[in-house]
C-alpha cells in the first residue's frame, strides 16, 4: 500500500474557515489530521452548500470539501474531562494548526503544551496579527478582502468592487497556514525544535495581489501606469493585454501575448489587421500603442466568433486563450475527465459525492481524499489512543 | 538560521505563479538558484519590475540552454540539488537533457516539480495559459461578475499565487516523505487543477444536487447574509474610479445587522420587523443596500469602519494600493513592506512584501534583492559543483554562461 507524503506527521485541526484550507492541504497528503469538535457538532457542517435531503448536520457539502480526510473528535473543552483529553490530543501531535478565536483554544493550553512540548510546532492564524489597532477586528472574507487590497482590484467602473467567488481570501491564508506547518516540522526534523509560528490572513491576502504593489512602487517604471493605483477596469489586465471578450456566444479571455506575431498572421487569414503592419507600429517605443490597436481588432473580431472553436484554435497557435466556462462545463471538462482528475468525496455517512481531485500529483506517494471519520467511532479511538479511560 | 537553510533548489521557473513558489521557499532561507539567459525579455528581463517582484533571496546563474557545455553544467546542479522546479509547458527541461527519468538515474532523492498550465498528461497538457486563461477555464472568472456578465473576473493574477503556494506546500510536503524513505520523486501540478480547486464547494453542489453557481456580485452564494457588500463612501478627490473611497459591510448575523443599525442612528427604514432576520432582509436586498449607502455615502471610509467595528460589525475599507502602503497601520506595524537595502544596479531602490509567516525561533526577515543575470555565478558554481573561478571565467568568456 502506498502512503501520503505526511503520513504518520499528526496535527491537531482548530482551525475556523480562516485557515481550514490548510488542514486540509494537509490532511489530502496523508498527515493524520484530528479535527476536535464540540459535542454538538462543529458550527462549520452548518455550512451551505447542503446535499438536497440530507440533514443539515450530515449533508454540509462545503464541510466535505474543506474537511476532507479528517478524523473527528468530540469534546467537550469546558469540563475537566475535555480539556485534559484535549491536552493529552496536543501532547501526540506534531502540529497544532489553529486560529485565534475558535473553539477550544483556551483550553488547549498552548503555552503550556509548548513548554512541556519543545519539539511541538504550533500555527497560529489571526486575521491581523496578535497586536495593533485592527487586532480584535471582526473580518469574514469579504472585509478580509477588502483591507487586504483584494477587492479594490476586482470588478468594473460601473459596479462596486467586488470580492472574488467563494473564500478565496482565506483559501490563501489556509494555503500559508500549511507552508508555515511544515516549514516549522522542517525545522524540528532537522534541529529536534519545535516552535510556535503566527500568520496573520491580512497579510497573506496583500502578499498574493500580482500588480498592486509593484504599481506603487514602480510607478516611473511602467509605462502605462499614470498613477499609484490602477482602477478595477473589469478584465482588463494591468498589461493592457488579456480581456475577456464578447463572442458569439458567451465570453473568451483573449491575449495575443506572447505570441504577438503569431496573432498578427492569424489576424491576416481572416482579412483583418493589415493597418497593424504599418511600419512605424514595429518600432519598440511604438509597442504600446500598436498592443492596444491590436486589442481594439480583436475585440471586433472575437464578438462574431464561436468561442469554443476560437479557444481551441488559438491554442493550437500556442496563445493562452481561455473559453469563459461556465460552472456545468467546467464539470464536463474533457481534459479533466481524460485525467480521470475528480474525486469522490463521502458526505452524509453512506453516499459519495463528486469534487475535485488533486491540486498536485505526487509519483510515489499519491494524494488522495480519505472518507471522513464518524465522530462517535473516531472520538473512542482517540480517547483509546491517548490512553483515556476515566469514566468509560 | 531559516526553517530550509541547506536546501538546494534548482530554479527553471518564469513570469509569476513558479517563481512565486520558490519565493516563498528562498524566503523560508532555502538556497534558490535562478536559472536565467541573456536572452530572457519582457517581464522577464530581470530589472523588469515585474521580475524583481517575485525573484528576490535567490541566487542568480546564467546558463545559454542553446549551448551543450551549458546543459552540461545543468546536469551537474541537478545532480546536487534537493528540488528542480520549472513551469515551462511540458517537455522543455526534456530537450534540454534534464528530464526526471535522466536527473533522478543520478540523483534519487531529487523532487523535481514540473508547474505546468494543465499537468503532464491529458488531451490540453500542452496548452499555454497565464493565470487569466485558468480563472476563464476554471469558473473563477465567470462567477466572479454580477448578474448577467461574465466580462468581469478577478483583477489580478490569483491563481498564480495559490499556484506558487500550493508548488511550496508540495515541495515541503515531498521533502517531509523524503526523509523517511530516503527517495525523491516527482510532482506533477496543473495550475488548472488548482483553480478548479478554488470552487471546490461549488463543484461538490453541482454534482450532487445538480446546481450550477451563478455570479451574485458581493452576495455570498450559500449563506444568508445581508446588507453584504461594498458602500460607496465620501471622500472622493477625483470621479476617476481609483479615486472612489468604499467601505465594505459584512452582516453575517442578526446580531450584526442590530449592531449596524445602531451606529446607522436606528433610520426610519431599518426599524420595519421583516428586516430582523437574513432571509427579510435578503428579500429586500435592493432598499437594504440602498438605505446603507444612502448613509455610507456622506461619511468618511474609515469612520465606517471604527465605528462598525466599534459595535462589533464587521467592516472594512476597501483598501488601495496607496492605502496598504500608506496608511495601513496593520501592515506599518509589522514593517509588512520595506525597501530592500542594497540598491538594484539597474532598477535602483527596490522593495519587498515580506513573508506573513512569523516564526517564533526561526524568523524569516532576511530580503535581498533581485540578482542580475548571471551574478552568483561564481559563487554558486563553485559551492554548488566546486568549479574553479577560472573556468567560470571561462564559461563566461565562451558565452554559455550568460
Amino acid at each position: 500500500m502506498t502512503h501520503g507524503a505526511l503520513e504518520g506527521v499528526r496535527v491537531v485541526d482548530l482551525t475556523d474557515e480562516r485557515a481550514i484550507y490548510g488542514a486540509k492541504l494537509l490532511a489530502d497528503l496523508g498527515a493524520d489530521v484530528v479535527r476536535p469538535e464540540p459535542p454538538q457538532g462543529d458550527p462549520l457542517r452548518d455550512r451551505g452548500p447542503l446535499m438536497d435531503g440530507a440533514p443539515t448536520e450530515t449533508g454540509s457539502l462545503w464541510h466535505a470539501f474543506f474537511a476532507s480526510s479528517r478524523r473527528f473528535f468530540a469534546v467537550d473543552p469546558g469540563t475537566d474531562a475535555g480539556a485534559a483529553q484535549l491536552r493529552l490530543l496536543i501532547d501526540r501531535a506534531d502540529i497544532v494548526l489553529a486560529n485565534t478565536g475558535t473553539f477550544a483554544l483556551e483550553a488547549a493550553q498552548l503555552d503550556d503544551a509548548c513548554a512541556r512540548r519543545p519539539d511541538l510546532v504550533v500555527v497560529e492564524v489571526s486575521s491581523f496579527g496578535p497586536d495593533g489597532p485592527w487586532s480584535d477586528y471582526l473580518a469574514p472574507d469579504l472585509v478580509a478582502g477588502a483591507l487586504g487590497g483584494a477587492v479594490a482590484t476586482t470588478g468594473d467602473v460601473d459596479t462596486p468592487p467586488l470580492k472574488a467567488f467563494g473564500e478565496l481570501n482565506f483559501m490563501v491564508s489556509g494555503a500559508y497556514a500549511a507552508i508555515a506547518a511544515l516549514a516549522g516540522l522542517n525545522c524540528v526534523r532537522r534541529t529536534g525544535v519545535g516552535q510556535r509560528i503566527h500568520v496573520p490572513v491580512h497579510e497573506c491576502i496583500a502578499s498574493a495581489l500580482e500588480h498592486v504593489f509593484m504599481w506603487h512602487w514602480y510607478q516611473d517604471h511602467i509605462g502605462v501606469a499614470r498613477k499609484p493605483v490602477l482602477e478595477r477596469r473589469g478584465s482588463l489586465h494591468w498589461t493592457n493585454a488579456y480581456q475577456v471578450m464578447g463572442a458569439a456566444t458567451g465570453a473568451v479571455m483573449v491575449t495575443p501575448i506572447p505570441e504577438l506575431d503569431g496573432q498578427l498572421v492569424w489576424l491576416l487569414e481572416h482579412g483583418l489587421g493589415e493597418e497593424l503592419l504599418d511600419a512605424r507600429l514595429q518600432l519598440p517605443e511604438h509597442r504600446r500603442e500598436l498592443l492596444d490597436r491590436l486589442m481594439d481588432t480583436l475585440r471586433e473580431w472575437v464578438a462574431s466568433e464561436d468561442p469554443e472553436a476560437l479557444f481551441l484554435e488559438a491554442q493550437s497557435r500556442h496563445l493562452p486563450y481561455g473559453h469563459v466556462k461556465r460552472l456545468d462545463e467546467v464539470a464536463d471538462n474533457p481534459h479533466l475527465a481524460a485525467r480521470d482528475w475528480w474525486e469522490s468525496y463521502p458526505v452524509d455517512g453512506e453516499r459519495a459525492v463528486r469534487g475535485p481531485g488533486a491540486p498536485y500529483q505526487f509519483s510515489a506517494t499519491p494524494w488522495s481524499v480519505r472518507s471522513p471519520g464518524d465522530a462517535d467511532r473516531d472520538t473512542d479511538e482517540i480517547l483509546d489512543a491517548i490512553g483515556w479511560e476515566d469514566g468509560r | 538560521m531559516r526553517p530550509l537553510d541547506g536546501t538546494r533548489i534548482l530554479d527553471f521557473t518564469h513570469v509569476l505563479a513558479g517563481p512565486f513558489a520558490t519565493r516563498v521557499l528562498g524566503d523560508l532561507g532555502a538556497d534558490v538558484v535562478k536559472v536565467n539567459s541573456a536572452s530572457r525579455t519582457n517581464t522577464n528581463a530581470p530589472g523588469s519590475p515585474y521580475y524583481v517582484m517575485w525573484n528576490r533571496n535567490k541566487r542568480a546563474l546564467a546558463l545559454d540552454m542553446s549551448r551543450d557545455e551549458a546543459r552540461g553544467v545543468c546536469r551537474r546542479l541537478c545532480a546536487k540539488a534537493d528540488v528542480v522546479i520549472d513551469n515551462f509547458t511540458v517537455g522543455v527541461l526534456d530537450r534540454w537533457g534534464v528530464g526526471y527519468d535522466s536527473v533522478r538515474e543520478e540523483n534519487p532523492g531529487v523532487i523535481y516539480v514540473q508547474m505546468s498550465g494543465m499537468g503532464s498528461v491529458g488531451p490540453w497538457s500542452n496548452f499555454v495559459t497565464y493565470a487569466p486563461t485558468i480563472h476563464a477555464l476554471a469558473g473563477l472568472t465567470y462567477l466572479t461578475s454580477v448578474p448577467g456578465r461574465e466580462d468581469i473576473g478577478i483583477g489580478f493574477s490569483y491563481n498564480d499565487h495559490q499556484a506558487g503556494l500550493h508548488g511550496a506546500v508540495a515541495i515541503l510536503a515531498a521533502l517531509e516523505a523524503r526523509r523517511a524513505t530516503g527517495q525523491g520523486q516527482r510532482v506533477d501540478l496543473s495550475q488548472f487543477e488548482v483553480g478548479v480547486n478554488a470552487v471546490g464547494p461549488a463543484l461538490l453542489d453541482y454534482f450532487a444536487n445538480g446546481r450550477a453557481a451563478e455570479p451574485g456580485g458581493n452576495r455570498l452564494p450559500w449563506d444568508e447574509a445581508a446588507p453584504h457588500g461594498c458602500f460607496p463612501c465620501g471622500g472622493a478627490t477625483s470621479e476617476h474610479p481609483a479615486d472612489e473611497r468604499w467601505v465594505a459591510i459584512a452582516c453575517m448575523t442578526d446580531a450584526h445587522w442590530e449592531g449596524l443599525r445602531k451606529v446607522m442612528g436606528d433610520p426610519e427604514w431599518s426599524r420595519d420587523p421583516s428586516l430582523a432576520t437574513a432571509a427579510g432582509r435578503l428579500a429586500r436586498e435592493r432598499d437594504v443596500e440602498a438605505g446603507v449607502g444612502a448613509w455610507t455615502s456622506g461619511l468618511d471610509s474609515t469612520e465606517v469602519m471604527e465605528r462598525c467595528q466599534a459595535a462589533g460589525v464587521p467592516a472594512g475599507v476597501v483598501q488601495t494600493g496607496v492605502d496598504l502602503v500608506e496608511h495601513d497601520p496593520q501592515l506599518a506595524r509589522s514593517r509588512f513592506l520595506r525597501e530592500i537595502e542594497d540598491p538594484h544596479p539597474t532598477a535602483g531602490t527596490t522593495h519587498a512584501d515580506r513573508l506573513p509567516i512569523y516564526f517564533e525561533r526561526t524568523p524569516c526577515d532576511r530580503y535581498e534583492r533581485t540578482r542580475e543575470i548571471g551574478e552568483d555565478n561564481a559563487a554558486v558554481l563553485a559551492e554548488w559543483l566546486g568549479m574553479p573561478a577560472t573556468e567560470v571565467r571561462d564559461g563566461e568568456d565562451a558565452g554559455y554562461l550568460t
